[in-house]
């Protein structure tokens, strides 16, 4: 396929691809947990929900503050080590979100 | 093969993996700590995932976990397990088994409720909604997601499948690895190992550099007098700069020989001969990683709109930019991002969060964050990692770098060596088991 006719083909599913995005038919399911997707950056080494026993500390069930505290304190320490690398990817309002989502699993 | 005998098979296939590949931590995970799959969400759907890599497995987790038992999720895969990219250059240097890398699919099926079909795509119907298997059966979908990973081109002179075989890219573990192992192993002492370097994009960009550090690390003990002729296509070194230039001119000195911005015109199998714009360099082993582009079933479905050889997507759901209805996740994704495990993890939760909240008429998460991790081993027992993190950037519509986020170790250890295994465990934990 050409360059012109693969832009073609583009436009032309633009409007479709626009209007599955964009469905807002009535639900009656309940919204995600807030943080979920969030916290889900720290499931591959930590474990689904943060539950994990075979490798890095598990987050689930430690209160909200300790968590929200601990990610606070690794953003400012030097030299970073790979967590604390991480921690200074998130706002103080993320850190909320992933902090209270993890206090929350048992 | 009918289905009932691939579903044996695919589970006795599973067990073996599972003693082999993921000792240890099966057994340590209980259920309740891996996760069940709910059953009343009020979220129903058909999706089916192309591919069982790292993407696929995670995506296809991830949509029973999230969307429950109203979300019936079908993984076509060709193989019986999957074979870990990651770690497997130790497998070159004898350290880990390509068995203790191979991650079964019967924990998706028991534990998820996962149907798997082993297959393969004839075609997609992305007006009618459905994949056409090789076999002539039909598989209907609400959603798709298709995770292939890459294919090669064919660099000139291994167009035949003699050459291919003499001249391994080893780029996709399994046989390939095992045989570049076998290739080095034939090695004397003093002789050379040339391994070329494809241009940005390809899969793991610290992977080849942290290859020839494994390679000239063994060769050092195993090979006296060898070298590792690294010709790389790319400016410069395109991943942890600090960890491999250190690599390179102080750990294996006199060992490894880097060249940057090279172009390979051609390579003679018979007479094992690179022809570059270096002049031609003989080897003993020549290990040629191609350059890459999205695997065949994205090229052949029309879902290859950036280039032609990768799939454009919309990075809020990876919901592909050629095709609604139709996700590209992983490293056949054009994306801002690195192709590599355990960011495809990542796109592949965004991916089934955006398909659970579209089937139930909710919008996607406006602001998705993902994260790159990766640790490389510079000797057999010293390591190296790389991180990132990538936020939403709703003015490009890209996943950008987050400033300060990002960076390498500030020195190879034996610390970062031990957590590496440790990651890789709870990594293949989290997409697998």
């Amino acid at each position: 396929m050409n360059q012109k006719t693969m832009r073609l083909r583009v436009l032309l599913w633009l409007p479709f691809a626009l209007a599955s995005t964009c469905v807002t038919a009535q639900t009656t399911s309940a919204a995600p947990p807030a943080g979920r997707l969030l916290a889900s950056n720290c499931f591959q080494c930590h474990g689904n929900n943060g539950k994990s026993n075979i490798g890095f500390e598990r987050l689930a069930g430690s209160s909200s503050s300790e968590i929200y505290n601990e990610l606070r304190e690794m953003r400012s320490k030097v030299p970073p080590k790979m967590m604390d690398m991480h921690a200074r990817g998130y706002s103080d309002a993320q850190i909320r979100l992933i902090a209270d989502y993890l206090s929350k699993q048992r | 093969m009918n289905r009932r005998d691939f579903f044996r098979l695919a589970s006795m296939a599973g067990i073996g993996a599972s003693t082999a590949g993921l000792t240890g931590l099966v057994n340590a995970a209980t259920p309740a700590q891996l996760g069940t799959v709910p059953t009343n969400t009020g979220i129903s759907g058909r999706v089916v995932v192309i591919g069982g890599g790292m993407a696929g497995a995670t995506v296809a987790k991830y949509l029973r976990l999230w969307g429950g038992t109203g979300v019936s999720v079908t993984l076509i895969e060709r193989e019986t397990a999957y074979n870990s990219n990651i770690l497997s250059n130790l497998v070159l240097s004898g350290q880990r088994s390509m068995t203790s890398l191979q991650f079964g699919y019967s924990n998706l099926a028991t534990r998820y409720g996962i149907r798997l079909v082993k297959g393969d795509v004839s075609a997609i119907d992305p007006v009618g909604h459905s994949v056409s298997l090789a076999d002539g059966s039909k598989l209907p979908y609400d959603r798709l997601v298709v995770a292939p990973g890459i294919d090669f081109d064919t660099i000139a002179g291994l167009e035949t499948p003699a050459a291919q075989a003499r001249v391994l890219h080893a780029w996709k573990a399994g046989t390939q690895t095992t045989q570049l192992r076998n290739q080095l192993l034939a090695m004397k002492p003093g002789g050379v190992f040339a391994m070329t370097i494809p241009a940005k994009p390809y899969r793991c960009p610290p992977g080849p550099y942290e290859r020839a550090c494994v390679v000239a690390d063994w060769l050092k003990k195993n090979r006296a007098g060898s070298k590792v002729i690294v010709l790389d296509a790319n400016p410069g070194i395109t991943a942890e700069p600090l960890a491999f230039t250190n690599a390179f001119e102080v750990v294996h000195k006199g060992v490894i020989e880097y060249h940057p911005g090279v172009s390979i015109s051609s390579i003679d199998a018979s007479t094992m001969t690179l022809n570059s714009n270096l002049g031609s360099i003989k080897a003993n082993v020549i290990n040629a990683i191609p350059a890459h582009k999205a695997g065949k079933v994205v090229i052949d479905n029309g879902l290859a709109n950036v280039g032609g050889r990768w799939a454009g997507v919309d990075v809020l759901t990876y919901q592909s930019t050629a095709a609604p209805g139709i996700h590209v996740i992983g490293d056949a994704s054009a994306t801002t991002q690195p192709k590599a495990g355990h960011i495809a993890n990542q796109e592949a939760k965004i991916c089934a969060d955006a398909i659970v909240r579209l089937l139930a008429g909710r919008s996607p998460d406006p602001s998705p964050i993902t994260n790159s991790a990766c640790y490389s081993p510079i000797t057999a027992d010293t390591a190296s990692w790389l991180t990132a993190v990538f936020a939403y950037d709703p003015v490009s519509r890209t996943m950008q770098p987050v400033p300060g986020a990002a960076g390498e170790a500030a020195a190879r250890s034996q610390d970062n060596y031990k957590e590496m295994i440790k990651w890789f465990n709870t990594l293949m934990e989290d997409s697998f088991a």
